[in-house]
């Protein structure tokens, strides 16, 4: 008796499984009317607001659900005025944007220079915690924004003083068109980073409610977001209201989220996805299937991976030569050849070629050449008898795989025994100084000027302590960031950043290794896929879906 | 069977007290020895103090005893608890999604993938198993355990890799030239989990998962069915002239069946542990897949905030079916 109902009850399961399922598949019918892109999503996305959107996911969509004042060209990544009708100053620190007319956000509202003076005070707020805050510091009043804290001995944080302002006092309105921003110092490259998400305007109706606006954007781009099952899937549709240059030419975007990425790629193999790259050992299936390869897209990003140390701790790692000598024990090259073909390039400078001011073989140590190096180990007073390398890392197989080689390296070479130590708790270990050993460190550009390698990584203005991250500080080359800062135009600029950048190279505080080629794969019902030159994600805009 | 029940309950309420504060303090140890887990929500970039300190508020992360380590952080955990009482399970760390809310999403897609799991080991367990004690000792009973040894072998993350990267997308290729792609048998073979067909979707995975975890209940009730086929109730009923078949399904089926029914219990604490697996490589949101997710992410509160309503389903299950068997079985309440 007991055994039939247990059995009745798996039956009517089976039945209700196959009801299901035959139920939904209506669906698909309707979706085949419109072209519709597949595309893949991390789900870890949890905002899309642009001023807290800071990873390439998010600023990947946030990338067709708004327009800035400024953007990038696809081919050489050179900035020019989008929203903007112009962008100009006559002495690099007060700056005068024209705004073009008739622009409105998906729900009616007008983008005008309130909208960009709104999204910018909501950022630079201290409080409201916005992964992009400090993109505003060069803004006159970002300071009164902050609110004061203490930390004591301990690392406990306390509050002294609440923020005295919500507004950045360097942000006027003039008319609905024209916005004047006031900036602490001269920055000659102002316009250059207008371009990045975290510029991007906000409605009047967003700033009422930050928290609903990070889940139902509302956006002034080509696509508006229609529905997110937080997760599950992601779906935009093509907003007819846009008034901008690149006009959508199909319909519908969806995105599936993804716990990790290279779990999309039999999905694309299967159809279901249209934009993916394989995961490490399918790799080479992948580069050898022909028809594949014809729908291959590569460029090289500006993530730029290179090995810190523990300045903060001491010697050897603050002797330089002991610094090169582990440059010039690691063979980057047949490293990046033999675990991960064709994704990365060698680095041989502080910045990447692909940013604005990036220049080739800066970097006098980043090659291979184990001779000098045992030579330069033995001049810095070599390596302690006995003692253990610890290399960090956060947790990813395939940096594993490559940072396992770098130990080998310097254990064949320089004889120094290490172990290898991935952790998922990387950042806070790294940001709390408990590293007593080199760790691995990965940069991407927020905007495309040398600068940006170099202010925010190494710069901290703190003589005793040094930057967070490594301890770091060098009089000389926080002058020439402030001179460059405060330049005429942005060659001048540029070039002046590129001599504080020289400065890093005769130091050797870190060893630049690699940077990130970008790869995609697309589905053979796609034209036109070409690859941002910051983000390296596939451009929405442009792309063509075959009917 | 008054008293019993209250022994139960009490015990299941102690042992959910234990449950939530081993929890809080193992996530307090790794908070002190692993430095802010709010720092982690900036990543690459610094954040500003100010910052940090409101997201350390979002996490509850300002008590001071969470620098003192050794500090068992009593009140955040009197604090959690109290919410807890309240029906609050707190919220992820932005603030924009309430656990529950999120569990209530995903606990759906578990619960399908359980439903296959549990028809499965039922219909492989149960018929495997009884065929292989009614065959004792010849060619079906050594070939079925052989097999219940080689399912053993093989981990479950084994099969759905090779599944998933091997076979899904030829089986799924080739089901959709002779059968359509919209059609049940293409859904099925899709390499990942689809939202918009979460049964169809969910019922190769579920499958897998379950014969990994049948081998198991092949050799229960094997053994339970071969001490029924010698009990004496089973010889009277043989010796009365009953037909095989009935003595099989009423006499000897239906009492081996009580351990392998309590066996479901604790059964399905094991696989919770073979959904997190699962979930993740198949890219099912589900609860298992929203732990691993959390825990890779240092969502502190969804992972205390999850396990402990995995905790409660967990013991509550375990509590209903201690009942049953002791509404099954009288000698249990008279312990």
């Amino acid at each position: 008796m007991r055994m039939a109902r247990v059995l009745a009850v798996g039956a009517a399961t089976m039945l209700a499984v196959s009801a299901c399922a035959s139920g939904n598949s209506g669906d698909g019918a309707e979706a085949a009317k419109k072209s519709v892109l597949h595309s893949a999503l991390g789900q870890s996305v949890d905002t899309l607001l642009p001023a807290d959107s800071n990873v390439g996911d998010n600023i990947g969509v946030d990338d067709v659900l708004f327009s800035g004042l400024v953007r990038y060209d696809i081919d050489t990544g050179k900035p020019y005025n989008y929203m903007a009708q112009s962008i100009t100053s006559t002495d690099n620190k007060t700056w005068t944007i024209k705004i073009k007319k008739g622009w409105t956000f998906q729900n009616g509202e007008p983008v005008d220079a309130a909208a960009y003076a709104r999204a910018w005070n909501a950022a630079a707020y201290g409080p409201n915690a916005f992964a992009n805050n400090y993109f505003f510091d060069k803004v006159a009043g970002y300071d009164t924004m902050q609110g004061e804290v203490e930390e004591d001995d301990d690392g406990n944080v306390k509050v002294l003083k609440k923020p005295s302002a919500t507004e950045l006092s360097g942000l006027k309105v003039v008319d609905a068109q024209t916005l004047q921003v006031t900036l602490n110092s001269q920055f000659a490259a102002f316009p250059t980073i207008l371009g990045y998400t975290g510029f991007f305007p906000m409605a009047e109706k967003c700033a009422k409610d930050l928290r609903a606006c990070a889940t139902k954007p509302i956006g002034n781009g080509p696509f508006k977001v229609t529905s997110w099952d937080r997760g599950q899937k992601l779906v935009a549709e093509r907003w007819k209201g846009y008034k901008g240059a690149e006009k959508p030419s199909y319909d519908r975007i969806e995105w599936r989220e993804y716990g990790e990425n290279e779990v999309s790629w039999p999905d694309f193999q299967s159809g279901d996805v249209d934009l993916s790259a394989p995961p490490p050992e399918q790799w080479a299936s992948a580069m050898n299937d022909p028809e594949l390869k014809k729908r291959m897209v590569k460029r090289p990003t500006t993530a730029l991976t290179f090995l810190a140390f523990p300045l903060y701790a001491g010697k050897p790692w603050t002797d330089p030569n002991f610094r090169k000598a582990v440059s010039l024990a690691i063979d980057v090259d047949t490293i990046i050849k033999q675990v991960a073909p064709g994704r990365y390039t060698r680095a041989t400078g502080w910045v990447p070629t692909t940013v604005f001011g990036g220049r080739k073989n800066v970097c006098d140590s980043c090659r291979y050449d184990p001779a000098e190096a045992k030579k330069l180990l033995a001049q810095a007073g070599g390596w302690p008898k006995g003692k253990v390398m610890k290399i960090a890392l956060g947790s990813d197989t395939t940096q594993e795989a490559i940072f396992k080689a770098i130990g080998d390296q310097l254990k064949l070479n320089l004889g120094i025994n290490y172990s290898l130590v991935p952790s998922e708790e990387f950042f806070s270990l790294r940001s709390a100084r408990k590293f007593q050993g080199p760790f691995r460190n990965n940069w991407y550009a927020d905007y495309n000027l040398n600068e940006n390698y170099l202010r925010p990584v190494y710069a901290s203005g703190d003589p005793k302590k040094g930057n967070t991250n490594f301890g770091y500080y060098d009089k000389k080359f926080e002058a020439k960031l402030d001179e460059a800062d405060q330049a005429d135009n942005t060659a001048d600029a540029v070039r002046l950043y590129q001599q504080a950048e020289d400065i890093l190279a005769a130091d050797f505080p870190t060893v630049p290794l690699y940077v990130s080629d970008s790869v995609t794969f697309y589905g053979d019902h796609l034209g036109n896929v070409k690859l941002n030159p910051f983000s390296g994600a596939v451009d929405l805009r442009i792309l063509k879906i075959a009917k | 069977m008054g008293s019993y029940i209250a022994r139960r309950v009490l015990q299941g309420v102690f042992t959910l007290f234990l449950v939530f504060f081993l929890l809080h303090l193992l996530t307090t140890l790794a908070i002190q020895i692993n430095g802010n887990p709010a720092l982690a929500f900036f990543g690459d970039k610094i954040p500003s103090k100010s910052q940090l300190v409101e997201v350390e508020k979002r996490y509850h992360l300002d008590d001071p005893c969470f620098e003192q380590f050794g500090n068992p952080c009593v009140r955040p955990f009197l604090e959690r608890l109290n919410g807890y009482a309240h029906g609050d399970f707190g919220s992820n760390l932005r603030g924009d999604q309430q656990i529950t809310a999120m569990v209530a999403t995903a606990a759906p897609n578990t619960l399908r993938l359980f439903a296959v799991v549990t028809v499965t080991w039922l219909i492989g367990g149960m018929l495997l198993g009884s065929l292989a004690a009614r065959h004792r000792g010849r060619a079906p009973d050594y070939s079925i355990r052989f097999l219940s040894i080689l399912i053993d072998a093989f981990p479950v993350f084994v099969m759905l890799l090779v599944y998933k990267y091997i076979l899904a997308v030829p089986i799924e290729r080739w089901m959709s030239r002779q059968t359509g792609e919209d059609s049940l048998a293409t859904l099925m073979f899709k390499p990942s989990f689809d939202p918009d067909h979460p049964w169809a979707t969910v019922i190769v995975p579920g499958v897998l998962l379950g014969i990994t975890g049948s081998a198991a209940f092949i050799r229960l009730v094997r053994a339970s069915q071969l001490e029924t086929y010698n009990a004496d109730h089973v010889r009277t009923a043989r010796a009365k002239g009953l037909r095989e078949t009935r003595v099989t399904l009423f006499h000897i089926v239906r009492n081996s069946s009580i351990p392998v029914v309590t066996a479901i219990g604790f059964v399905f604490a094991d696989a919770l542990a073979g959904a997190v697996i699962t979930e993740g490589l198949m890219n099912i949101y589900g609860m298992g897949g929203l732990l691993w997710r959390s825990v890779r992410e240092s969502e502190v509160s969804v992972v205390v905030g999850t396990v402990a309503l995995l905790a409660v389903v967990v013991l509550t299950v375990n509590v209903l079916v201690d009942l049953a068997y002791a509404v099954l079985d009288p000698r249990i309440r008279y312990d």
